[in-house]
């Protein structure tokens, strides 16, 4: 019993250590993890990374409150109609990201809160600090670019 | 065995809770203290750089790609002979020729690509192929205006186009927007033989927030007929509800909006349409000359439009209007040259043609881009 449970922790422990081990291009790819403000910068995006692939919502509104209802912003523009009254701080709208090397990372999807649309979407580091976000239509020619800018909490 | 397979269980469990977890949920429910994420510091040091978006919310969507037909309800047509006449000249008896007119409309293919989509840039490039079918019966009447309605009831008339717009947004407010076309419109099949003719409009604007777009430019253009320079005015602007709008850039085109939804819109309003066709037959005669007879084609529609989306990012949109001739004339143009005549030129018309107005409908199934 004593040997079965040691190496029940022993097999646990390993998968933790393997899990935890990162090589280069795992460093490379959760470069994309941080705060980021679109460049209208009437919002910022939390974008973390769950399991293997990346995640952004919401975090920061410009104009939390919505001028037609006097009350917090929700996604009333989703075509889901139970979604209308889900509120946007906390909105997760990046979302399956994963890391497809050369600073670039494809097969998500961005949410558009304007139009309630979905678009496919890949992200391109410009450097470590400045992201092209494409979001696109079936083919990227049908798409839009936006530039996202990192920042910072204040210590 | 109990144990062994407990071993399993537990290496199992931890690697695919570790590496096979998936989100699908747009809503978050972890602790998050949002009022962290308002005092922040951009991490090269400089801020963003924020600039007038193309569009404001709550418009018809951009069509990317469009597949349309455009019909006319019958009317009466009157063509006059061939000469000089002065605009507001009395056709003399048996000069002329009618026709009544059993079927006007065909296919009208457009198609808008962006070529550089960016927010601080924007550039699309477009093409057009627009085709005006007649069935005229009854045509009775004198020589050369029986032998024009009689090219117009065998061949038709068509454009076909290309044409770019750029938009560069200036900073967070202004922008500059430049459109460019090069169109052959006449009644020409597989040949393409027509003059190439240019319009261009560009405008300065300002989008004080994201419901409101306004911008004044001068444009080159045949709408009208005749090429023309004719100031405009673009004007976008939403409720704060998002229900109604306005959407206009005059004087070719304005439109009050109510929005049904995000899916479904409808517009009631105008646009001035127009194009000059080249009357193959007609043209460079005597033989040896040089001289483009072309049909000076602009008309008003008062019209009521419902786009509604059908599936996705297509969008279908039924138009029911009426169709009011503003101008139908002909001018001979020597060498293809155009001249500028606009409202109050003098210079005569080659024929005095008249239509009469006619209920029409246009229906286009779209890829748009919301």
């Amino acid at each position: 019993m004593k040997k079965t449970l040691f190496s029940t922790l022993f097999l646990l422990f390993s998968a933790v250590l393997l899990q935890g081990f990162y090589p280069a291009q795992e460093v490379e790819a959760d470069m994309l993890v941080g705060v980021w403000e679109p460049s209208h910068g009437k919002a910022r995006v939390k974008i973390e990374k769950i399991a293997d692939k990346y995640y952004g919502k919401i975090v920061w509104l410009k104009e939390p409150i919505d001028p037609a209802t006097n009350a917090a912003k929700v996604d009333k523009n989703n075509p889901d109609e139970s979604m209308r009254q889900v509120p946007l701080k906390g909105y997760r709208l990046l979302k399956d990201f994963t890391y497809a090397g050369k600073g670039e990372w494809v097969d998500g999807t961005i949410y558009d809160p304007e139009n309630g649309n979905n678009y496919s979407c890949v992200i391109k580091a410009k450097d470590a600090n400045t992201l092209d976000i494409r979001g696109y239509i079936g083919v990227k020619t049908f798409g839009r670019t936006d530039v996202w800018k990192r920042v910072a909490i204040k210590k | 065995m109990k144990q062994q397979f407990l071993l399993l269980f537990c290496l199992f469990f931890s690697l695919t809770t570790l590496s096979f977890a998936q989100v699908t949920d747009s809503t978050t429910t972890d602790e998050e203290d949002y009022d962290q994420y308002g005092d922040v510091e951009y991490a090269d040091g400089t801020a963003t750089k924020t600039y007038a978006n193309a569009r404001i919310v709550g418009t018809a969507p951009q069509r990317f790609v469009s597949v349309g037909w455009d019909w006319q309800a019958p009317y009466t047509m009157q063509l006059s002979n061939i000469g000089s006449y002065a605009e507001d000249a009395d056709l003399p008896p048996n000069q002329f020729a009618t026709g009544d007119v059993v079927y006007t409309g065909g296919l009208r293919l457009t198609a808008n690509i962006p070529v550089i989509s960016r927010n601080t840039f924007i550039w699309q490039l477009g093409g057009n192929y627009w085709e005006t079918g007649y069935k005229i019966n009854n045509i009775q009447g004198d020589s050369s205006a029986v032998g024009v309605m009689n090219e117009l009831n065998t061949k038709g008339l068509r454009t076909t186009g290309i044409n770019s717009t750029l938009y560069k947004p200036l900073n967070e407010y202004q922008f500059i927007l430049v459109q460019g076309s090069l169109d052959m419109s006449g009644d020409y099949d597989l040949s393409l033989q027509s003059q190439a003719r240019f319009s261009l409009a560009a405008l300065w604007g300002k989008r004080p927030h994201d419901r409101l777009q306004w911008a004044v430019g001068l444009s080159r253009t045949f709408r009208v007929g005749g090429m023309n320079y004719i100031p405009i005015f673009m004007y976008n602007w939403t409720s704060l509800d998002r229900k109604w709008g306005i959407e206009a850039l005059l004087p070719a085109r304005g439109a009050v909006r109510y929005n049904f939804s995000g899916t479904s819109l409808m517009m009631a309003g105008f646009e001035l349409e127009g194009q000059s066709y080249r009357i193959d037959k007609f043209s460079d005669i005597p033989a040896g000359t040089s001289q483009s007879l072309e049909i000076r084609r602009g008309e008003i529609r008062p019209r009521l439009e419902y786009q509604r989306q059908l599936y996705g990012f297509f969008w279908i949109g039924a138009q029911v209007g009426y169709r009011l001739n503003y101008i139908y004339n002909a001018d001979y143009l020597p060498e293809g040259k155009e001249f500028f005549r606009g409202f109050f030129g003098k210079q005569p018309y080659a024929m005095l043609n008249t239509l009469g107005n006619t209920p029409y409908v246009n229906l286009t199934i779209n890829f748009v881009s919301p």
